[in-house]
Order: C-alpha cells, then sequence, then structure tokens
C-alpha cells in the first residue's frame, strides 16, 4: 500500500513534465533555462515584479510586442527576473541577449537603475523603456544622475491625464462620492490619482455641483487582498458610489466588494471591462501600441533612441475605451470634447512633481478624504 | 447600527476562513505533528475547487456548485496533507521542513499547472455564491443582518465544523486517542493504540479543513485566484496558539483576530474611530501585541500538546 502511494506521487510530479514537453513553443517558453538550445529570439522582454499575464501593465506591454513580432514572423520571448533586486532584472537583461535578442522591452520605472547599466554594457542592443529614464538610482543626493544613451528610448505616459479623464466622466456621469484606492504610490499611480481629484473637480464645476467627496488610499501593494476588499466594502457601505481601482490585482479585491454592494469600480492601464460587470470604464495608457509603435520604428531603421518622451492625449497615448464603458450620461460627444481640449492642451493639470501630497492639490469643490 | 452590523459582516470574512483553518491544524498539532503547511495546503485547496468552477461555471452555478467545489477542496487538501504526514510520521523527518516545503511547492504547482492549462496563471471565476437575504431568518433584526444578509453558506458550514471539531475532540474515542497520540504517544501505544494511524488522521483532517479554508477565503475576497492566500495559513496557526489548542478559544481568537483586520481596514469610514486619531497601523498590530503578550504569561502552562513535533518512534522508550 505505501509503495503505491510512493509510486502514484512520484508519477504526479513527472507526468506534467512530460506533458509540458509537448506543448514547447517559443512564443509561450518563460525562458528561465537558459539555452538548451541554440535558437534565438530577436525581440525580447523582461517582466517586472508583476506576471506577462497580470491583466495590467506587463501585459499591455507584451501584447504589443508580440503582434509585432507575429506580424512579421519574427522570433520573440520573454524573460522573467528570479527576484525583484536591481542586480535580478540586469541578469535577465544578459540572459535575454545571450539569447540573440536585438531590442528588449523593459515595462516599468524599477527598471531604470539596470536599463542605466546595460546601455553601455550593450551598445549594440537597443532598449525600449516605460514609464521610466535611466538613472544610476542612487537617490542619497535627493535626485539619481540621469543618463540616455542613443540605444535606449524612455517612454512616459502622461497617467495624470489619463485618471483625468476618468475622474471627469465619473462626476459628468452623476457620480458625486468617489474613490480611489491606489497600490504602491510610485509615481504613475500618484499621477494617476492626482489627475483623477483634479478630472472630477473640473467636471463638478462644469456642472455647477457644489460637493465632490473623494476617499484616497494607497494599499502600499499590488495584490487582491481581504483588507483591500474590506476597505472597499467598507467606502462602498459608507456611500461611496465609484471606485477607481488603481493597482494591479487590487482592482480585483475592489470589484468582488463592488459586486456585493452592487456599485461601480473604473479600471486602470488596460480595458479591464472583461473583468468584471462592474466595471463601467478604464483609464488606460497605449502601452501596446506605443510598444508596437517603437518596434516598428527599430525595424525601419529610425530607433528613437537617446530620448525620452511623455505620451499624451496629443499622440493617444492615453485613452478611455468609450465602446466597452457602461457610462449613462455621458456620451462619445462629451468625451470626444475634452479629450480635444487635453490635446489643445486648455486644461492644466498638475503632476505628482508639483504637488507633495493628494490632500495639497488646490481643489474648491472637491475633499480629498486621504486614509493613511 | 448599520455601520456595526457591517462591520460584524466583514469580520465574518475574515473570521470564517481562520477557523475552520486553525481547527484544521488544531486536529494536526493535537495528533502530535506540527503542520505549518497550512498556507500551502489553503493554497492547494483553493486552486483546485477555483479550477474546478473555473471549468464547469458555464454548466453549473450557485450553492450546489460551491457545495462540489468544497468537497474537492477538502479532498485536494488530504491529498497534499498525505506528503506532510508521510514524511513526518513514517520517515520520521522534521516536521518544520516537510511544512515549509509544501508552502513553497503548492504555489509553484498552482501557477505551474494554471499556465499549462490556460496560459494564465490567474483563474477567473464567477460569484454566484453570495446570497444576498435569506428567506425569514434575513428579516431577524439585529441577529439577521449579521449572519443571513449578503451570507456565504461557507459561514453556516464553518459554525457546523467548529461544534463537530468539538464533540469529535472532547467526546469521542477517537479524540481521546488523538489527545493521548499528542501528548503521550508511548502510553497511548501501550494500550493498543495505532499512533500511526491517529496521526494520519489528524494530519489528513487538517488538510481536509485546510484546502475547505482556502476556498472559504478566495471566495468572497477576489474575482480571481492568483495562486496566494496572503499569508492566512500563517495567521491561523497564530490563532491556533492564541486559541491555546482548544475549540472554543479558538473561536473567540479568530473573531478577535478578524474583527481586529476589519477595523483596521475600514476605520476610514468610521466617523468614532477616524476620530480618535489612533493610527490605522495601531490597529494592524494589535492582534500579534496580543498574541505576544497573551503568550508570554501563559507560556508557564501553555497547553501545546507535549509530544507535537516529535516524530514517535516505537522503540525509543
Amino acid at each position: 500500500m505505501k509503495k503505491i502511494v510512493v509510486v502514484l506521487l512520484a508519477l504526479a510530479l513527472v507526468l506534467p513534465l512530460a506533458a509540458c514537453n509537448k506543448t514547447e513553443d517559443p512564443g509561450k517558453d518563460p525562458g528561465t533555462d537558459p539555452g538548451k538550445e541554440k535558437d534565438t529570439y530577436e525581440l525580447a522582454l523582461v517582466t517586472d515584479i508583476g506576471t506577462i499575464d497580470d491583466k495590467s501593465f506587463n501585459q499591455g506591454a507584451w501584447e504589443g510586442l508580440k503582434k509585432y513580432a507575429e506580424e512579421k514572423k519574427i522570433t520573440y520571448k520573454y524573460y522573467q527576473p528570479a527576484e525583484k533586486t536591481d542586480a535580478a532584472y540586469l541578469d535577465a537583461i544578459d540572459l535575454a541577449v545571450e539569447g540573440g535578442a536585438k531590442l528588449i522591452v523593459c515595462p516599468g520605472f524599477l527598471f531604470e537603475p539596470a536599463v542605466y547599466e546595460a546601455q553601455d554594457l550593450y551598445p549594440e542592443i537597443k532598449f525600449i523603456l516605460l514609464d521610466g529614464s535611466p538613472n544610476d538610482g542612487d537617490w542619497s543626493a535627493g535626485m539619481p544622475t540621469y543618463r540616455i544613451e542613443n540605444n535606449v528610448y524612455s517612454v512616459f505616459y502622461a497617467e495624470e491625464q489619463a485618471g483625468f479623464l476618468a475622474g471627469y466622466a465619473a462626476v459628468k456621469d452623476g457620480y458625486t462620492k468617489l474613490g480611489f484606492m491606489g497600490g504602491m504610490a510610485v509615481p504613475a499611480v500618484v499621477r494617476f490619482g492626482y489627475g483623477y481629484v483634479q478630472g472630477a473637480e473640473y467636471a463638478a464645476k462644469e456642472l455647477g455641483i457644489k460637493a465632490i467627496e473623494i476617499m484616497y488610499h494607497y494599499t502600499g501593494g499590488f495584490d487582491a487582498t481581504p483588507e483591500a476588499q474590506a476597505l472597499a466594502a467598507s467606502w462602498y457601505e459608507a456611500g461611496t458610489e465609484v471606485i477607481f481601482a488603481c493597482g494591479g490585482a487590487v482592482g480585483n479585491s475592489v470589484m468582488a466588494a463592488a459586486e456585493v454592494a452592487d456599485k461601480a469600480v473604473i479600471g486602470v492601464d488596460v480595458d479591464q471591462s472583461a473583468e468584471s460587470d462592474t466595471v463601467i470604464t478604464s483609464s488606460m495608457k497605449q502601452l501596446s501600441i506605443s510598444v508596437y509603435d517603437g518596434i516598428t520604428a527599430f525595424y525601419a531603421g529610425n530607433f528613437p533612441g537617446g530620448k525620452s518622451v511623455t505620451l499624451d492625449a496629443t499622440v493617444d497615448g492615453i485613452a478611455l475605451p468609450m465602446e466597452s464603458s457602461k457610462f449613462e450620461t455621458f456620451t462619445q460627444e462629451d468625451y470626444d470634447a475634452i479629450f480635444k481640449d487635453l490635446v489643445d492642451g486648455n486644461i492644466e493639470i498638475l503632476k505628482d512633481t508639483e504637488q507633495t501630497d493628494a490632500a495639497d492639490i488646490p481643489v474648491e469643490v472637491t475633499t480629498v478624504k486621504f486614509v493613511g | 447600527m448599520n455601520t456595526i452590523f457591517f462591520i460584524l459582516r466583514q469580520t465574518l470574512t475574515f473570521s470564517i476562513p481562520l477557523l475552520v483553518v486553525a481547527l484544521g491544524g488544531m486536529f494536526s498539532e493535537r495528533s502530535g505533528v506540527v503542520n505549518i503547511a497550512l498556507e500551502g495546503t489553503m493554497v492547494f485547496g483553493a486552486f483546485t475547487s477555483i479550477l474546478f468552477i473555473n471549468t464547469v461555471q458555464d454548466t453549473m452555478s450557485g450553492q450546489f456548485l460551491l457545495l462540489l467545489a468544497i468537497l474537492i477542496a477538502g479532498v485536494s487538501g488530504i491529498l497534499i496533507s498525505l506528503l506532510h504526514a508521510y514524511a513526518s510520521i513514517n520517515m520520521k523527518a522534521n516536521q518544520v521542513i516537510s511544512g515549509t516545503a509544501i508552502n513553497m511547492l503548492t504555489p509553484a504547482i498552482a501557477i505551474y499547472v494554471a499556465r499549462m492549462i490556460q496560459d494564465v496563471q490567474q483563474i477567473n471565476f464567477n460569484n454566484t455564491f453570495r446570497i444576498p437575504l435569506v428567506p425569514v431568518l434575513g428579516k431577524i433584526p439585529g441577529l439577521g443582518d449579521v449572519f443571513f444578509k449578503d451570507a456565504y453558506i461557507t459561514t453556516y458550514l464553518g459554525i457546523a465544523i467548529l461544534i463537530v471539531s468539538s464533540i469529535v475532540l472532547y467526546k469521542t474515542k477517537f479524540g481521546l486517542r488523538l489527545r493521548a497520540c499528542g501528548e503521550h504517544p508511548h502510553a497511548a501505544d501501550s494500550v493498543g493504540i495505532n499512533v500511526y494511524k491517529i496521526r494520519y488522521a489528524g494530519v489528513m483532517l487538517s488538510g481536509l479543513l485546510g484546502g475547505i479554508g482556502g476556498l472559504i477565503f478566495v471566495i468572497p475576497t477576489s474575482t480571481n485566484f492568483n495562486a496566494t492566500v496572503a499569508g492566512y495559513g500563517f495567521l491561523a496557526l497564530a490563532v491556533l496558539i492564541f486559541g491555546q489548542w482548544k475549540p472554543m478559544r479558538i473561536l473567540f481568537a479568530s473573531l478577535f483576530f478578524g474583527l481586529m483586520k476589519t477595523i483596521a481596514a475600514t476605520y476610514s469610514s468610521i466617523p468614532f474611530l477616524l476620530n480618535l486619531g489612533v493610527p490605522n497601523t495601531f490597529f494592524k498590530m494589535t492582534p500579534f501585541l496580543a498574541t505576544l503578550i497573551v503568550l508570554a504569561f501563559t507560556s508557564k502552562k501553555s497547553q501545546a500538546p507535549k509530544a507535537s513535533g516529535i516524530p514517535y518512534d516505537k522503540s525509543s522508550r
């Protein structure tokens, strides 16, 4: 009897391995085992602390890369760092280069120091750094040393504009009690939040609403936790009508709470309407489009290296997915009008670099209740 | 008043999984096997059952599906706990190490298998299990608001498990033998009890309850399962110790932990607590602080099973 159990357990461990060998294909290979075969992969993506299928940041970038590679029949692969340290990120980049990568996409500002080193180590390799600009990561003097070489294309997004659109649309659609639940207070998340507050304020003034209330909180992580669910549930219970869930899987906890309370959620980074019926819209960054465009430029021979750009409304870097949104009174015309105002530069939005605290954003009719 | 009912309802979503898992840990430890694999067991139980829900949710929904999922969670919890039982009972391995191994193994299995099957590590599920208002009972003022509004049958299951556990442990022959094996296995052996069998039963019970606890934990708190239960298995261990390995005390410990967790998470919408000006971190650390204090004062007469953690060896007397 004992022996049978042992044999069964051993089989249970071995069988999945055998199954895996059969389904190996270059696009999905996790890539943590280096150089077993001599295949090379021209396009590479190194993930940050999220995973390739985080339904958010990494996934957006990966889809852009995959789309280009599949259209043009170019080999591609992603690499996952062993841990979240600069050294591990650099190791993963080394691995990608050994694997024959000519262009490496690094999504996330956590890659700044790793790309800073890699740009000198591999001058012949091109890098697309999303949400960051290469620096030495030494903040002891207040600011690190920034330097960008000709092989790095650094892309920022105007998250404050994306957040602005979300806040504006929510208030225009009749919501007056809003919430913002960010993940870690990294610059991109902070910009989303600040834009959101100002968008709500802008719409309230347009409509002549006297009081808008925004609950504001950073959970400190990007995971779905019962704490996040309980907090969201308590906000909904206390009257909050819509919460902007701005932090990866934190959104799933907020959605779980919204389903119980029958209230609304605003998604982030990519169109999250498929995640839950409670998602009324998403504050999107056009990650896959900008990665796709960057790669296209690379193969066309005019890689925009050495530049740091901020993709905003003028180049369609941010958007709300109007076709999947569930607004009642906020129409496509309203959206086009406010979007045009953003493009024309008629609206000034403060960013995280201009304000240190969400409670300090100069607003008149909006009350921001910051929850520490 | 509504705020209080809301807090109590939220407390249940924290407390019930803690209660069930801690009771599981109790069976294992009172039989003499330390089980720190509770976290891994929860992950595994949640993984298989959520995967099951994901597969069949197009054709089934509601309470029947939930009951089937609970069954699957329990069975898979038992299977994974057999690894721990074999290592720590037959092979006399260090129980902490085999427990740790399971904690590391199960999230990896969950991610690996999920990706093999559906390319994506998160397993989505539709929550069709919530009961907005239980007929008749939901109308009872107070009690109805807490237990029969936005309720899950898992809450009642948790309470049933508590009662059954209590009876099994104190009122049955099996319970007596289990406790004997945890206190003095040689004495138990000398009167003809098969210590190995009893300990296997203890560990398997902890696997059963750990697996179910994992499912109960995930369902109300997210819309997908991402190979983690956020450290609640370890928290259940703390509840177990705080509850001094006794069912009723475990109930109070889990309610206490749950209440503190709820207050820490929701105090921003409770004007009374917000006005106190006490930082949020205070509420967050209260349960752990309380555990430390209670342990410090009761350690002399701590009720930990005496033979817990020591592999039983017939030949050593």
